[in-house]
């Protein structure tokens, strides 16, 4: 009887878990976007416009990469640039009156951002940078009266090259608010010309009109990459609280709508942007997109910096502080100056900040702000420096010049009044000594001249993504060793810089600093591509192939991911990576003065996101992964220390930092010579040169540090 | 987050189990789907084949599997097991593990020569390059001959493949200095020597001072021709490679430092030796000549 009873229940359990499952895997299945709402629409606002009653957040903003300065950025309008030139002005955008077609014959009529579904690769490429950088410019663009960014005239064949403009020509107004255009083709802006909205980038009218994710647009259907939210330009505008308080006069309503507050809070929302997919057709290591209708919208992970957080450990309760830690934890709060944290990971004690604790304001002018003069209450407030690892590679005058007279400078001295620093240099360093910790305890306790010493050095990144993360294949972090003697003789040295000429972008003779050299583990310069008379897209012509690439002294990333060897240079950067397929040209040159063509497969490192067909994006340090690197460090035998007529001295000094590169040199070199005269526009579009090198390329260095000593041995 | 990843997998196998035994197979062709379904599927942090493997190093949790079950898997956890445990000979047995099941010549790789049709499903799939240069460098003292087998098949694989000559004459050099007999010696020098020849080919310096300031590069290779030539007391072609370490290292340094004034004094030092023979030479020469008159 127990047994039937215990059959019967068993059935009944079983039944209730498949029917459990069952709903919740319906409740799973993807059922396309919710309804759109109506409300009184409005257009996007700059940011001026909240200033009176947000003069914090405007503030705060106002110093963040993403505002303002991103949209001007000598990088990012080069690199857009440089894509273009490759592609064809594929990366342009085009819009709901474009006559343009697909390769297939159906119109080509919406972009990255406006797109409803993907079925044809051009549409990801279309608006491709800018649908991010600034997505309510592109769906402003629909309508002609208000487009900031026109469709190029010709693209493929028909492209000119040297008619283009970079993006941030686009970005003037004059003071009745008409646009209007530098004079010369990427040259100066007009004395009289102020910032138009696009200048700004984002702002405030273009978070807090999110709605929702946007799963028909997102590759993998997760609502993550490529401006996979939907936005809304109206009056009702959404923040974190729940029970926000009315707005005086209605100027905008706040959002009650709890699915609308989760959205903006949830890290979902930053990764509709901070995932990245390049789409390409010829990808050797492809991903295809999960959306119906989109199998032919293959693609690679570029930043990859959401979906690093949703398989790490802070995406869940299974990290040292118990609970999921957002990107609004460590990016809009008080961190890395609200407190300290002391925990365990791989059995090391580690301190370092807190996330999560956010400073307790007023989220408006607690004068003013609200309707029937309701007193505003002190909460727990977000701040808006999304502060990163990125600075301004610009002097404030560039920046001023067309971004408003009021542009603060990257060191703007004092605290702001929750006491974080206004400096944004000064923020973004704080961040980055928060991210990393090194030790060298397992390095050998003893050494002999003649032979190897093992040292090694165990690194942990602290950060809720991979260390670094973002534009992984070029942020640059990595580990500068050296082991000397007692009195100071260098015995080995990884991650070393060395001053030389760069005669391909003017500086003929060393110019005695080191911010502007690349790391020793590659020599590279990449192809920036020459005018041709009739424009051809692709690279035949228009760069981004090595024409100079060996392996240098301090080989590590080669050597220790391919052939496992414990030398070299520990570099956390991902690579992006080209897969010549047989027949294709390396592009350069033999001794016999014939080209490299690949006869099999041949895997390179290539520094541009156009010409990759495939990624690593696992050389970058995992979260909370204690990993250690070895180096055996070969020791000098006594005849060769007689030769030299050196003596060691114990003990031996391990020393180890991390240091943090903004960008490859290499990187910025190839972006100035293609936007130059030597590259395919023929042209100089005054974007970067050796001197904006030279001058603003600053690194932070020793962001985490360890030494230790080893007993040098006689015998 | 292994123990989490388990405890979701039994999770998934026990829901799995409990449909499927209900369900009595009652749709064939999603059963035959999804014993289709590629390895790793749905996994963000397992990329896949299409038509190339990965070749690189993925950290090993996140491929969230309990044994390797192909040759790339196997190379994997060899990686995990030689970077991360310092377990070499699991390593080796991995590794070994995975070029059986990705051997050109038990026709379960292949070396891609073409791009037709089927490009992108490539069957037999490629074969692997990473793990042959994994095995060949953890065998390089205890097997050089094997080290080098391997290391020949990545140049099928690539020949374009920077540094693998390089590894090769590390090998032949070995096996030079477990040579017993003074012929077996030459033989494997000159042949460290040709293969040095060939890493050279392969990255030639740009004659273009517009360009780079590089007259030399590859300084380790100049570094160990000279060690062999020292060797094999061939001193003025040691000068030679020495000369071309130092301008290789002009602008680049060295991760041994020490190696740039050692390279300056190991010149001097030969010359004079170069100069002591040729002294001892002179008459001999001046006597020959004498004679034969």
């Amino acid at each position: 009887m127990s047994g039937n009873a215990s059959s019967i229940g068993s059935v009944a359990i079983a039944v209730l878990f498949i029917a459990t499952a069952a709903t919740a895997a319906l409740a799973q299945t993807p059922t396309g976007n919710p309804e759109r709402f109506t409300i009184k629409p409005q257009p996007y606002q700059r940011a001026e416009k909240c200033l009176p009653c947000h003069r914090r957040q405007y503030d705060e903003l106002r110093s963040a990469v993403k505002a303002g300065y991103r949209s001007v950025s000598p990088l990012f309008n080069s690199l857009e640039l440089a894509g273009n030139f490759v592609s064809g002005g594929l990366l342009r955008p085009v819009y709901g009156d474009s006559t343009r077609t697909n390769a297939d014959g159906t119109p080509l009529n919406t972009n990255t951002a406006s797109s409803q579904t993907f079925t044809h690769l051009s549409q990801v490429r279309s608006g491709f940078c800018i649908s991010c950088h600034n997505p309510h410019l592109v769906l402003m663009g629909e309508d002609p009266n208000r487009r900031e960014i026109p469709e190029l005239a010709g693209v493929g064949t028909e492209f000119r090259p040297d008619e283009i403009r970079p993006l941030r020509d686009y970005h003037l107004v004059d003071v009745q608010g008409r646009q209007m255009l530098t004079p010369e083709i990427g040259g100066d802006p007009p004395p009289e010309a102020q910032p138009s909205l696009g200048a700004a980038a984002i702002t405030c009218d273009v978070c807090h009109n999110a709605i929702s994710q946007d799963l028909d647009r997102s590759p993998q259907r997760d609502g993550l990459a490529n401006g996979s939210l939907e936005l809304m330009p109206s009056l009702s505008k959404v923040g974190p609280f729940r029970f926000p308080a009315p707005v005086k006069g209605n100027f905008h309503v706040s959002s009650r709508d709890p699915e609308r507050i989760a959205y903006i809070q949830s890290s979902n929302f930053c990764g509709s942007c901070h995932d990245v997919r390049v789409p390409g057709a010829s990808l050797t290591h492809a991903e295809t997109n999960l959306n119906p209708g989109s199998e032919d919208v293959t693609f690679y992970r570029l930043e990859n910096l959401n979906t690093e957080w949703l398989t790490g450990p802070y995406a869940s309760a299974d990290n040292p502080f118990g609970k999921p830690i957002r990107c609004q934890d460590c990016h809009m709060s008080m961190f890395p100056y609200g407190g300290e944290s002391t925990y365990e990971v791989g059995g090391k004690t580690i301190t370092s900040p807190t996330p999560g604790v956010f400073a307790t304001n007023f989220a408006a002018e607690p004068e003013g702000s609200t309707e029937y003069d309701y007193q505003l209450q002190k909460r727990p407030v977000a701040n808006h420096y999304f502060t990163g690892v990125d600075v301004p590679i610009q002097s404030t005058e560039q920046m001023r010049a067309r971004l408003g007279d009021d542009y603060p400078p990257v060191d703007e001295a004092g605290v702001d009044e929750h006491g974080v620093p206004k400096s944004l240099s000064q923020r973004r360093e704080d961040l980055l000594k928060a991210a990393v910790r090194i030790d060298l305890d397992k390095t050998d306790a003893t050494a002999r001249p003649g032979e190897s010493l093992m040292v090694r050095a165990t690194a942990v990144a602290l950060t809720g993504h991979r260390f670094p993360s973002g534009f992984s294949q070029e942020r640059t972090a990595y580990l500068e060793l050296t082991v000397k003697d007692d009195d100071g003789f260098l015995l080995y040295q990884s991650g070393y810089l060395v001053d030389k000429p760069h005669p391909e972008t003017g500086e003929v003779e060393p110019d005695g600093s080191l911010d502007d050299e690349d790391l020793e583990h590659a020599q590279v310069i990449v192809d920036p591509g020459r005018k041709t008379d009739v424009y051809e897209p692709g690279t035949a012509t228009n760069g981004h192939r090595n024409e100079v690439f060996a392996l240098g002294p301090d080989n590590g990333p080669e050597a220790r991911v391919f052939v496992g060897e414990p030398n070299g240079l520990v570099l956390w950067r991902n690579e992006l990576t080209r897969i010549y397929l047989p027949g294709e040209s390396l592009g350069r040159r033999g001794p016999d003065g014939e080209e490299f063509t690949a006869s099999k497969p041949h895997f390179e490192e290539t520094f541009s996101a156009a010409f990759a067909n495939s990624v690593d994006n696992y050389r970058s340090l995992a979260p909370l992964r204690p990993t250690t690197y070895r180096y055996a460090v070969k020791l000098p035998s006594r005849e060769e220390l007689e030769l030299l007529g050196v003596e060691l001295k114990t003990p031996l000094h391990v020393h180890a930092q991390v240091n943090f590169l903004h960008f490859p040199p290499l990187f910025m070199r190839f972006l100035a010579r293609t936007t130059g005269e030597q590259g395919p526009g023929g042209k100089d579009f005054h974007l970067v040169d050796e001197k904006l090198i030279d001058d603003f390329l600053v690194n932070v260095k020793a962001v985490a540090v360890a030494d230790r000593t080893v007993e040098l041995l006689d015998e | 987050m292994m123990n989490r990843g388990r405890s979701l997998l039994l999770a998934v196998s026990v829901f799995s189990l409990l449909i499927a035994a209900i369900a009595g197979g009652a749709d064939s062709q999603s059963t035959e789907e999804k014993q289709q379904a590629a390895p790793g599927a749905g996994n963000p942090n397992y990329p896949a084949r299409n038509p190339f493997y990965f070749e690189g190093k993925i950290d090993y949790e996140l491929l969230g599997i309990d044994e390797p079950s192909d040759a790339w898997e196997y190379m994997q956890r060899g990686i995990h097991r030689q970077d991360d445990l310092e377990d070499d000979q699991g390593a080796v047995a991995d590794y070994r593990r995975s070029v059986e099941l990705n051997d050109p010549g038990n026709g379960t790789c292949q070396i891609v020569e073409s791009v037709g049709e089927g490009f992108a499903t490539l069957d037999p799939p490629p074969c692997m390059f990473t793990v042959r240069l994994r095995l060949g460098y953890l065998l390089l003292h205890d097997d050089p001959e094997e080290s080098i087998r391997l290391f020949e098949e990545v140049l099928e694989i690539d020949p374009l493949r920077l540094e693998v000559s390089l590894l090769i004459a590390e090998a032949y050099v070995v096996e030079a200095e477990e040579a017993t007999d003074d012929i077996s010696k030459k033989a494997a020098y000159q042949n460290a020597l040709g293969a040095l020849d060939d890493e050279l080919a392969l990255t030639p310096t740009v004659d273009d001072e517009n360009l780079s300031p590089d007259r030399a590069n590859n300084s380790h290779v100049h570094w160990l021709r000279a060690e062999i030539y020292e060797k094999s007391e061939m001193y003025p072609q040691a000068i030679e490679a020495l000369q071309s370490y130092l301008a290789a290292s002009r602008w680049h340094s060295d991760v041994l430092p020490w190696r740039i004034p050692l390279a300056e004094k190991k010149i001097a030092k030969l010359q004079q030796a170069v100069g002591a023979a040729e002294a001892v030479r002179a008459p001999v020469r001046a006597r020959t000549r004498a004679s034969r008159n």
